[in-house]
């Protein structure tokens, strides 16, 4: 199951806050580019559909069968309440742990690998609760927008009656 | 000493397999099967339960276990008559062994005059028969010999001058050996006296203690043992000759062994060769130490047998034994090699059918005055033997139960690619590849039978949760002051182990409220025109891929007008509504429920039957509940097999796949064939076969779209929580399967109607369908 070396937990940031510098994945969403830290990233992998999970937001695309284990997909698109994505064969889902659990992201394409350095992030611009709720700052690289993904704001509200 | 911690445990386990086989021995006593076998099954096990407690310093335990003993020993000699009341008082001594286990275990003191009633009793029957005759306490122990399982040897002592012949066959093993002995070896005179008997004290065990600190020889003195008729009964005739090799030993060492025992026995400890430089003798000592290890090890047949599993170890050593001996032969003793019939390079099962039929046995003839000393005894002895020789067959290893998970689970898994290899084949493949084919055939035959004996490991007879309710219902006919009789049928059945241990709780508080509210007074049922006794019956039994238990009494029934009363009183009814018998019967296990008037010491705390429901449910069982007026009540419990493997039918539901458990599953029909009903709020029931039932659309309860033609979908009708039926309509039926079972809480969350997921063999995830879940949330909408 543990195929690869990345124990680090994402709430364990003091090595790399040594360095002062984050390396982070980059993904697009349409026009836009998120990253999250490299270290919460377990894999990446082709979208190949999954099995839509019954009484859940629309964000939740349903679950995959990864190697055994049974992990949940969230849309992103979805969750920034862009409406579901339409995925083929070509998105891609990268699947990160959060906690002691492992989930899926669904998103257009993985672009880059970005190394940024922390002194380098902005605070989210107050305005919009979605923004604020579900980033965690911005980095600019190549002067694009890069919005770091709160995983864990990402992940809560699953339910309906959330 | 953290090795003392270990025995401990061991000792404890032991005794819970003891206090269990009690238990059933009583059983079948109470019964009517007074026969020898069973008296003497109860003795052993009471007087193991001793012999740990002795060496462990359990005091009350011992002292009680040990006046008990005395009784079935008056008992098994026939000079106490095992009547009815010495039965149950028996009984009522099996109970407070057991308490005095617990305390043991627990460490939490009993009452000092805990018991001392019973044991008063024993004492007093055991004196009406003995004509004050010994001093009492050795009244229990001249079968001291029942730790020890080799006795059958020693029956041949039987013969009219025995000693003799055995002394012979004794001496030519042993003598020679210690005339070998080298520098740096001690020797041990041990003289054991009565007293040390009488405290329950045991020579093997001194012996097994002393064999950690060396290389150790025993050589039995049986000389002393007169023949059969001058024997007195208590007398010690027995003492033994040891040697020990070792270069650390030190005489402070021997005598801490013997430190409990000082005072009741006579030890000489003699170094001989003292003063020699151990380091003077390596060349030597190398082939002495198999020579020694060798004959040590042959006076033990019988732990070859008993103790079948650690014989694995200790038999490939004693192969090495004689054949490190035959490469060197030259410093070996003459009269070693004699004992050996077959020389040195022996096969495994060669040695073991040497050594048994071989006369040479320490501990046995340690023994043989003290059997001799109950004539009447050593006849079942002989019947003792053959039982204990049936036990030796059985071979078994404790196993954690993780590792055992692990390779269920691994199992499963490969259970599922299996399938999913199955799966790939298709039609030209099959054409193409015929061995492939073949080979995946017997794949899927092996997978099987592999699973199948795994699932084997974990199951379990009931008979261990079986076992504990005799006691249950004898205590609680006793405060309720109720005559009850306990009936069991099948405990044999076995169960996934998990089953098992989640079936105490319940079990227990079924039985309770039986005996509590089922079962009426003695008076009352001989008014009612019914026998004094009332009867609960446990019965277990496989139906399909489930276990059927079944708790039945002979009482009143459940009081329906009653029950529905106290329903409506707390509100788990509305007053407009008018359930059936059935319905009635089933309101015992709602959540805080309780019709008993006063809150009693037993049940009625209203906590019971719905723990019942929560526990069964946990383990994905069912209870069913049928109460006849005045004849009785009949609890059913339905539980799986296995929990690790589920049986399912897999669905499609707007094009994804769900499972649906198949022990849930009545039956299917095509919606053309299904006759619908509108109700006025716009859904729909199904009747079948006279009975309306509540349909549920999977694809509208999930919000799925599905473009499958109203007509070609299919009803799954299921059964929920007590026989509430409920239909559910599926877009396809696909066929039936087993599935592991996965967890989707593990990286997600619990989802409404959803009882988990599994992975089918494409590798997709299919979810199981939660029937009940469904069937309560609609509930609980349209009540909101």
């Amino acid at each position: 199951m543990e195929a690869l070396g990345l124990r680090d937990d994402m709430g364990d940031k003091s090595a790399v806050a040594a360095q002062n510098s984050l390396q982070l994945i980059a993904f697009s969403i349409g026009e836009q580019t998120y990253g999250v830290e490299i270290t919460t990233v377990r894999e990446i992998r082709a979208w190949n559909g999954a099995t839509p999970l019954p009484n859940t937001r629309e964000f939740v695309r349903g679950v995959i069968n990864l190697r055994g284990t049974i992990v949940p997909i969230f849309d992103l698109r979805a969750r920034f309440g862009d409406g579901q994505t339409s995925p083929t064969k070509n998105h891609v889902v990268v699947v990160m742990s959060v906690g002691d659990k492992w989930v899926g992201i669904l998103v257009d394409a993985v672009s880059d690998i970005l190394t940024v350095s922390r002194d380098d992030i902005h605070n989210v611009p107050e305005g919009n609760s979605i923004d604020t709720e579900l980033l965690n700052g911005i980095v600019t690289h190549d002067s694009r927008m890069v919005g770091l993904i709160d995983l864990h704001a990402v992940v809560s509200g699953a339910k309906m009656d959330a | 000493m953290s090795d003392l911690d270990d025995f401990k445990a061991t000792y404890f386990d032991e005794c819970s397999e003891l206090l269990t086989e009690l238990e059933e021995q009583f059983a079948a006593i109470e019964a009517g099967e007074r026969d020898a076998d069973r008296l003497n099954a109860v003795f052993r096990a009471i007087h193991s339960i001793k012999g740990g407690a002795g060496a462990f310093g359990f005091q009350a335990l011992v002292g009680f276990a040990h006046a008990y003993e005395t009784l079935l020993d008056y008992v098994r000699d026939g000079r106490i008559e095992l009547v009815d009341d010495v039965v149950v008082l028996c009984i009522r001594a099996n109970d407070i062994v057991a308490d005095h286990v617990k305390a043991a275990q627990t460490g939490e003191p009993l009452p000092a005059d805990y018991g001392m009633e019973e044991k008063e009793r024993f004492d007093a029957l055991a004196r009406g028969e003995r004509a004050g005759s010994d001093d009492e306490d050795e009244g229990g122990e001249p079968l001291d010999e029942f730790d020890i399982e080799f006795v059958p040897v020693m029956v041949n002592l039987d013969a009219e001058a025995p000693a003799t012949t055995s002394d012979d066959a004794v001496e030519d093993t042993f003598d020679a050996p210690p005339m070998q002995v080298e520098p740096g070896h001690w020797e041990i005179r041990f003289t054991p006296h009565r007293a040390l008997y009488a405290r329950a004290n045991d020579p093997l065990l001194l012996f097994r203690e002393l064999a950690v600190l060396g290389e150790m020889h025993v050589r039995a003195l049986v000389e002393e043992i007169p023949p059969l008729a001058d024997f007195e009964p208590f007398a010690v005739y027995c003492s033994w000759e040891i040697t020990l090799v070792s270069p650390t030993l030190t005489e402070e060492m021997i005598r801490e062994v013997f430190e409990f025992v000082e005072g009741d026995c006579d030890i000489a400890i003699a170094q001989l060769g003292a003063g020699v430089p151990l380091d003077a003798a390596p060349i030597v000592a190398a082939p002495v130490a198999p020579v020694a290890r060798a004959v040590a090890k042959e006076p033990e047949p019988a732990d070859l047998l008993a103790l079948a599993d650690d014989e694995v170890a200790s038999l490939l050593d004693f192969d090495t034994g004689p054949v490190a001996f035959a490469a060197e032969p030259e410093p070996a003793p003459v009269s070693v090699q004699d004992s050996f019939e077959e020389p040195p390079a022996l096969s495994f099962a060669e040695l073991a059918e040497t050594i048994q039929p071989s006369p040479v046995a320490k501990p046995p003839a340690a023994v043989t005055p003290l059997k001799a000393a109950t004539p009447a005894a050593a006849a079942s002895e002989g019947e003792e033997s053959s039982g204990g020789g049936r036990s030796v067959g059985v071979q078994s290893i404790r196993v954690d139960l993780d590792k055992v998970d692990r390779v269920v689970n691994m199992v499963g898994e490969l259970v599922i690619t299996q399938s999913m290899l199955t799966q790939q084949m298709d039609e030209t493949l099959r054409a193409r590849y015929t061995e492939l084919v073949r080979g995946l055939e017997v794949l899927a035959q092996t997978t099987r039978g592999l699973q199948d004996s795994v699932m084997a490991i974990r199951a379990q007879p009931v008979k261990s949760v079986f076992s504990r309710m005799p006691r249950l219902v004898r205590e609680l006919a006793t405060k309720t002051n109720k005559k009850i009789k306990l009936e069991t049928i099948g405990e044999n059945t076995e169960i996934d182990k998990t089953v098992i241990e989640q079936l105490s709780d319940p079990l227990t508080h079924m039985v309770r409220n039986s005996a509590d509210h089922g079962i009426e007074s003695p008076e009352k049922r001989l008014a009612r025109g019914k026998p004094e006794t009332g009867t609960i019956r446990l019965s277990a039994e496989q139906a399909g891929g489930n276990i059927l238990i079944i708790v039945e009494d002979d009482g009143g029934g459940i009081n329906r007008e009653r029950v529905l009363q106290v329903a409506r009183d707390k509100g788990v009814v509305a007053p407009d509504v008018n359930p059936t018998d059935e319905q009635i019967d089933q309101l015992i296990f709602a959540p805080g429920f309780s019709t008993a008037s006063e809150v009693s010491d037993l049940s009625g705390r209203g906590v019971g039957m719905d723990v019942v429901l929560s526990n069964i449910k946990k383990i994905g069982g069912s209870v069913h509940v049928r109460s006849w007026t005045g004849k009785g009540t009949r609890m059913t419990l339905r539980l799986p097999l296995t929990l690790a493997v589920l049986d399912v039918m897999l669905v499609k539901v707007g094009g994804s796949p769900y499972v649906v458990p198949l022990s849930s599953i009545v039956e299917t029909i095509q919606c053309s064939r299904a006759s619908f009903e509108r109700v006025p709020s716009g859904g729909q029931v199904l009747q079948v076969r006279g009975e309306y039932v509540q349909v549920i659309d999977l694809a509208q309860r999930f919000e799925m779209v599905t473009d499958t033609d109203a007509d070609n979908r299919f009803v799954v009708l299921c059964e929920a929580e007590g026989s509430a039926k409920v239909a559910l309509i599926v877009d396809d039926i696909i066929g039936q399967q087993q599935v592991v079972i996965k967890s989707l809480e593990e990286n997600f969350e619990r989802v409404e109607g959803i009882a988990g997921g599994t992975i089918l063999g494409d590798g997709n995830v299919a979810l199981i369908v939660d029937v009940q879940g469904l069937k309560t949330t609609i509930v609980h909408k349209n009540a909101a």
